[in-house]
């Protein structure tokens, strides 16, 4: 696929001047509208500013605060949380139900339709969707009930243990149906004449699908990769939604953190050092995984 | 069309131009404004009042200002909140802005953002016969700077059908009120609603009188200045009487806002709710004449008597183009008909400021909360307006972590002082 455009003979041609001038003006709009406020959020934040006035440079204090900072490091271990349950369990549980849906039978158009139907609904629709089923009234303490398992009944959104999981819960089902989708169409690429010869060759199910098909789906798991990847670390709006961050910074993301911090108390220097570190972990993620997507295409 | 290829350029080269432009004039810290040549005659209005009948109220309030040319801004009051120090800041800021009194509009006017409106404050001003609190609480540095126009007061609300069938009395005492506590309980109903879920700063209501009572309001206004630590000898005591409570409020408000913990309030499922007056507006309508409401009980005799009533208003810009026009617009929010008029289309339980408004057509409950006001020494506001939006949040979370594990009190009013060391230090 791509291979094949690289192979292309290159020809040295000078570019006109024109070109030059039509290439500038995107240029320019990147510059102006995407490079220029991202340069300036690096810069607040080694500054103290309310909003009101100029802004005071205070050198690294913005980040030494960060560091001492215990909801800061809640809210990081919380990203960390989030980003392997959201991408762990809406990955298998996508691939899964791909699987499952992959052959072709009576009605599995509708089972699939219904499965990506939540992706139709923004972030904070379902956020609210899922706070009403949580309510100490609502759906699933009525069903633990109806089976008994009243024991098990909580304060999903106010439990401070509980807070977090049952956010990512409600963020999972919305997206596993978005990589449901996108497996749906790697396993259509697929060869299934391989499935069949080893499943003649005496291959359990298993073995197929470890050494036959997933093999193939390597394209796709690149694409689901980082999209979860950078779903995952620009998670908010489901977060602000259900929990505000409660109770009491339990199931604080960095990006809620960092909204209230900047929004909230007008702290946007703060704010800005917070944005710094997502950025920098956005960066670490997509750099080791480029490099390691490199790596197995050159080999 | 012939045209369209052009204009796809101009639109190209203009975007080119935008990002050009930010990119060579834009400085995220500058704020000078040289482009605000607008006639200075027109005045803006700019106001935080989003909700539909609040917002019509003001609309047709402003209507009725024919002196000068005014125009309204509504927005969304969170958005609001976050722009305010910026509006204030610009070159060419609204003329007047609604806003609350007390700590918050003193920490603008200590930047010398706000205009000096003393002048309607004495002789035959519109605000010259307003209760001397209310002069106090508009003051700052000697100057008064805001234009209260209505205020609302907190109580322990009930449903008198409800205490009936329950049998119990309403209390005036720590000791009555643990007792109606006690026989509601008994009855299968939690004693106390409380939304603490979406909307954490309703815990700040019980340790606000809870303080008041024990400590009285000069020490609680001290308090929230940084003057006391969280973690005194004080503020344990208003924690004990707290933990008495916290076995009575019902748990599954925790995940409520205090509009959904109206609700048990509503169907009886729970017997009282301390909140502020606009609860009015949250119970069903065949309910409103049901509810009633009494003094948080009285702790210590002989701690003077406090109530918190949150003042709302307006101020205007030091940098205000036209500061008589400005003025003038006050002048006539403040003024009785224009605060008769807006509290009545608003539909709230607000009482108005101004001493000539004619209360005597006010729902009885509203009376009554003219009467509880009245016989008060001191009057607070409320924990985010007596300091800022920023010490609320350390109070919600040590106050909902307090509400989750009593027995951790502590070691939760320690953090509380350290979190709250750091916003009042910053």
């Amino acid at each position: 696929m791509t291979t094949v455009a690289l192979e292309k003979p290159r020809r040295k041609r000078k570019v006109p001047p024109v070109v030059w001038a039509f290439l500038a003006v995107p240029a320019l709009v990147e510059l102006g509208m995407v490079f220029w406020p991202a340069l300036n959020s690096f810069y607040l934040s080694f500054t103290e500013w309310n909003g009101l006035g100029a802004a005071q440079p205070v050198g690294l204090e913005n980040f030494r605060n960060l560091a001492s900072d215990e909801t800061f490091r809640g809210a990081f271990q919380n990203n960390v949380i989030w980003a392997v349950g959201f991408g762990g369990l809406s990955v298998l549980g996508g691939l899964a139900l791909a699987l499952a849906l992959n052959r072709p039978r009576r009605g599995v158009g509708l089972y699939r339709s219904a499965i990506y139907l939540p992706m139709v609904f923004s972030l904070a629709v379902t956020g609210l969707f899922w706070r009403v089923q949580y309510q100490p009234d609502g759906t699933i303490n009525t069903f633990l009930g109806a089976i008994g398992l009243e024991s098990l009944e909580k304060q999903w959104l106010a439990d401070p243990d509980t807070a977090l999981y049952a956010v990512l819960v409600a963020a999972v089902w919305r997206q596993v149906g978005y990589v449901m989708v996108l497996y749906l169409a790697g396993l259509k690429s697929t060869d299934p004449l391989l499935d069949d010869a080893s499943a003649v060759d005496g291959a359990s199910a298993w073995q197929r699908f470890r050494f036959v098909t997933w093999p193939q789906l390597r394209g796709v798991n690149t694409v689901v990769f980082a999209v979860t990847v950078i779903d995952s670390l620009r998670t908010f709006d489901i977060v602000w939604a259900m929990t505000q961050g409660g109770p009491y910074h339990s199931s604080e993301l960095l990006s809620t953190y960092m909204f209230q911090q900047g929004f909230t108390f007008l702290n946007l220097g703060y704010a800005s050092a917070i944005a710094v570190v997502i950025f920098a972990l956005a960066l670490i993620f997509i750099i080791t995984y480029l490099v390691r997507a490199t790596k197995e295409e050159a080999a | 069309m012939i045209s369209a290829p052009l204009s796809r350029r101009g639109f190209l080269a203009g975007l080119g131009g935008v990002g050009a432009a930010s990119l060579l004039g834009a400085c995220a810290t500058g704020s000078d404004d040289s482009s605000g040549s607008a006639a200075s005659t027109t005045l803006t209005l700019q106001s935080s009042l989003s909700d539909p009948d609040p917002k019509a109220a003001l609309t047709k309030v402003v209507e009725g200002y024919t002196k000068n040319k005014t125009t309204l801004n509504t927005i969304a009051i969170e958005t609001f909140r976050a722009q305010l120090p910026t509006y204030l800041n610009s070159g060419n800021p609204p003329d007047v802005l609604t806003w609350y009194a007390g700590s918050v509009a003193r920490d603008y006017a200590s930047k010398g953002f706000l205009l000096d409106v003393s002048d309607l404050w004495t002789g035959s001003g519109p605000c010259a016969n307003f209760s001397p609190a209310l002069k106090e609480l508009s003051t700052a540095e000697g100057k008064q700077i805001f234009i209260p126009t209505n205020y609302y007061w907190w109580g322990v609300f009930y449903r008198k059908s409800a205490f009936q069938e329950w049998g119990v009395q309403v209390p005036t005492t720590w000791d009555e009120f643990i007792a109606v506590c006690k026989t509601i309980k008994s009855k299968g109903v939690a004693p106390l609603s409380m939304g603490t879920g979406s909307t954490p700063w309703v815990a700040s209501g019980w340790f606000d009188y809870l303080n008041l009572r024990v400590n009285g309001a000069e020490f609680h206004r001290e308090l929230l200045a940084g003057k006391h630590s969280f973690d005194s000898a004080e503020v344990k005591t208003v924690m004990d009487h707290y933990r008495q409570l916290v076995e009575y409020i019902d748990p599954k408000g925790r995940s409520y806002s205090w509009q959904d913990a109206v609700t048990p309030l509503a169907s009886k499922k729970a017997g009282m709710y301390l909140i502020g007056a606009f609860i009015s507006s949250a119970v069903p309508q065949d309910q409103v004449d049901d509810l009633d409401f009494f003094r948080v009980p009285i702790i210590d005799p002989s701690v003077p008597l406090a109530e918190e009533a949150p003042t709302d208003g307006y101020f205007a810009s030091a940098k205000s183009r036209n500061a008589a026009g400005a003025k003038d617009l006050l002048a006539y929010l403040a003024s009785a008909p224009a605060q008769q008029q807006f509290i009545e289309l608003a539909k709230s339980s607000n009482l108005p400021t101004s001493p000539t408004v004619d209360t005597s057509k006010f729902s009885p409950l509203v009376q009554k909360g003219i009467e509880l006001l009245n016989d008060s020494k001191a009057i607070t506001q409320f924990f985010n307006r007596d300091s800022s939006d920023e010490l609320q949040t350390t109070a919600d979370t040590a106050l909902t972590k307090f509400l989750d594990r009593p027995g951790d009190v502590n070691k939760i009013l320690t953090e509380w002082q350290a979190s709250a060391k750091k916003v009042l230090g910053s």
